[in-house]
């Protein structure tokens, strides 16, 4: 089964959340305290608390992963993610409403010394509260071949 | 906003040693992230998968790395970022994290990113950063 380009996985809806950014900051040891104080955010010239780079992650609290996959038809068992891109157009602060919508870019068969091996790449559009793209993050799934 | 960095090619963040990394660390990132999967926090679904004990998400290394160039650059100024996951980190693995400038052209830095356990990198990564100075 190939999935053809374009193909809409899910939507999910994410807001930027301060306490979320805490967690998150905390979590990757990320120390700058505009992540964290609202002050140093102010005066490092923020419209509010912005985000960890890679804040986008936390869309893993409101998606599906089981039920994704299986639209995919692929098996959950033998995915592992090879790559992971974030292109950002600008920074994400606390109070921003993003609308999260995953397609497939690609869907590759690529043969292998341990078989043939699947490639699909996945790609979300972030797109802001007035309607302006925020970043792109792109993920790549290899399914491996079974055993 | 900050004033962006200025970049020459060989600049590097002070390098970042992480752990070893507990299952509480990665419990702490699950809660942050939403990645609920029992290989990165039960340990008898980790052996059963055939891995010596619980597994760090990929995104929990490549979380790290982000925050080592961020909190050297700062974080609006990072135009793009791009991670391979190399190899698994296992609890108790201590991750170092290291950053470089390899390029700099149009006003842009490129950086190479590197998580590794002892001499084997884990995480590879690019950063594209915006800097002061044109190249």
């Amino acid at each position: 089964m190939t999935i053809r380009p374009g193909q809409l996985v899910d939507e999910v809806e994410l807001p930027v959340e301060r306490g979320k950014i805490r967690e998150f900051a905390r979590a990757t040891r990320t120390r700058d305290p505009v992540h964290t104080d609202p002050a140093a955010a102010l005066a490092a010239g923020f419209a509010g608390i912005p985000s960890t780079a890679t804040y986008s992650v936390a869309t893993g609290h409101y998606r599906d992963q089981a039920s994704f996959v299986e639209n995919l038809g692929m098996e959950i068992s033998r995915i592992v993610v090879g790559s992971v891109s974030w292109r950002y157009f600008r920074v994400l602060v606390a109070g921003d409403v993003l609308t999260a919508t995953r397609t497939v870019e690609s869907d590759e068969t690529r043969e292998g010394k341990s078989g043939s091996m699947r490639l699909v790449t996945l790609a979300t559009r972030f797109v802001d509260q007035r309607g302006d793209l925020a970043l792109i993050q792109r993920e790549v799934l290899i399914e491996r071949a079974r055993r | 906003m900050r004033a962006s960095p200025s970049l020459a090619v060989g600049d590097s963040p002070v390098q970042r040693r992480v752990g070893p990394v507990t299952p509480t660390d990665l419990v702490r990132f699950a809660g942050a992230g939403g990645d609920f999967n029992p290989l990165h926090h039960d340990e008898s679904a980790a052996r059963a998968a055939g891995f010596e004990s619980i597994i760090a998400m990929g995104q929990y290394t490549a979380g790290l790395l982000a925050g080592l160039v961020t909190d050297w650059v700062g974080v609006e100024h990072l135009r793009a970022f791009e991670v391979r996951f190399v190899a698994p980190v296992v609890v108790g693995n201590a991750i170092d994290l290291a950053a470089e400038v390899v390029e700099v052209h149009g006003g842009e830095a490129r950086l190479i990113v590197v998580a590794r356990v002892g001499a084997k990198d884990v995480v590879t990564a690019t950063a594209r950063v915006v800097c002061a100075n044109l190249g």
